[in-house]
């Protein structure tokens, strides 16, 4: 036995490790991929969904694949992103509230308080689990990636409102969480 | 702490993506694959190919690994389903008789084929049972700690044996 040189055999074991966790990975990024695949049907701007959603898809392959703590991270983020996509899908569906002569879109407040929502609901979770700034980063990734896909519908405000919902909406929970699991 | 319990810790990790456990699993893993391996294949280069094998599938199937049950055993499941493979492998190919080889008599020679198609044959039995009774049945033969301990483990056991009897009697027609 003491005559096996491990070295080679090692390396292919450990090579066939990484390329199995690599294609459970891209498996477990099929259903981002349809939720890409949809928004880009139904939303306004096709081109601007796919390449966001190809980042969203990508990182979160990437987190499934790298494991731990970040691996727990695709789930909520996704959930969580989930929420301003369908406010700003259904927003572009609506078109635009109109009071008395002034007509506004309704995908920036969506994006808004989509994201808001979004925050709090990853807030929820990390605060609830106890998970660490890689888990919270991860998620916020994630879950601002795939409420961009619908907030693209008015360019850069649309994901500007996203991003300043879920901050106020993650941010307070964020910071205590972090702070209680620093303090001795 | 004791090596089945570090294993079950480390393949845990591996499971969990921890990369740094991978060397330290890989290395206590080995040699009791390899053993079993031995023992099934009665070959040593065969032995060391399915051996091989057998541990790029278990640890390709870490991820799936339950912390539930004891790593080891959940191993040389896997390990000996390898050697099952590579047996039924050598069976189809094995179309003309092995040349009798200088300083064995024609009786040991046969002893040794009797003895080969009764391991084939305990393999292929095995292979139509769950991999919970195979996993209880090489864990019982190899004397290694099972998932369960004690009553549940008898009780496991006896239903294991039981049922690869019913499959031997199905396949073969006898005990």
């Amino acid at each position: 036995m003491d005559s096996i040189d491990l070295s080679p055999i090692e390396r292919r074991a450990r090579r066939s490790y990484e390329l199995s966790r690599a294609r459970r990975a891209l498996l477990g990024v099929v259903p981002l991929i349809f939720v890409v695949l949809v928004a880009a049907l139904v939303g306004h701007r096709p081109g601007s969904t796919l390449l966001i959603g190809s980042v969203a898809v990508v990182w979160g392959a990437l987190l499934l694949w790298y494991g731990r703590d970040v691996r727990r991270a695709v789930l909520p983020g996704v959930a969580a992103g989930l929420i301003p996509l369908t406010f700003a899908l259904c927003a572009r569906l609506v078109g635009h509230g109109c009071t008395g002569d002034q007509c506004v879109a309704l995908c920036v407040p969506a994006c808004v308080v989509g994201g808001l929502a979004a925050g709090i609901a990853v807030a929820a979770v990390g605060h609830r689990d106890r998970h660490g700034v890689a888990f919270w980063l991860s998620t916020s990734g994630l879950a601002v990636l795939t409420g961009a896909m619908g907030c693209a519908c008015v360019g850069y405000s649309g994901v500007f409102g996203l991003v300043l919902g879920y901050g106020a909406g993650l941010l307070p929970s964020a910071l205590r969480a972090l702070y209680s699991r620093s303090k001795p | 702490m004791s090596e089945q319990v570090e294993l079950d810790q480390l393949v845990q990790r591996l499971a969990e993506g921890d990369r740094s456990a991978f060397t330290a699993a890989f290395r206590l893993l080995w040699p009791p694959v390899l053993r079993l391996c031995r023992g099934m294949l009665r070959n040593d280069v065969d032995a060391e190919d399915a051996a091989q094998q057998a541990m790029e599938k278990i640890l390709t199937r870490s991820s799936d690994y339950d912390p539930a049950r004891a790593a080891l055993p959940w191993a040389l499941a896997i390990a000996s389903w390898e050697c099952r493979t590579i047996r039924r492998k050598h069976a189809r190919r094995r179309e003309q008789p092995e040349p009798i080889r200088e300083g064995t008599s024609e009786t040991d020679q046969e002893e040794l084929h009797i003895q080969r198609e009764l391991v084939d044959a305990a393999v292929n039995a095995m292979g139509t049972l769950s991999e919970t009774d195979r996993e209880t049945l090489v864990a019982t033969f190899w004397e290694e700690a099972a998932s369960v301990q004690g009553p549940t483990l008898r009780k496991r056991r006896e239903r294991a044996v039981t049922r690869l009897r019913a499959a031997f009697r199905r396949l073969y027609g006898l005990d």
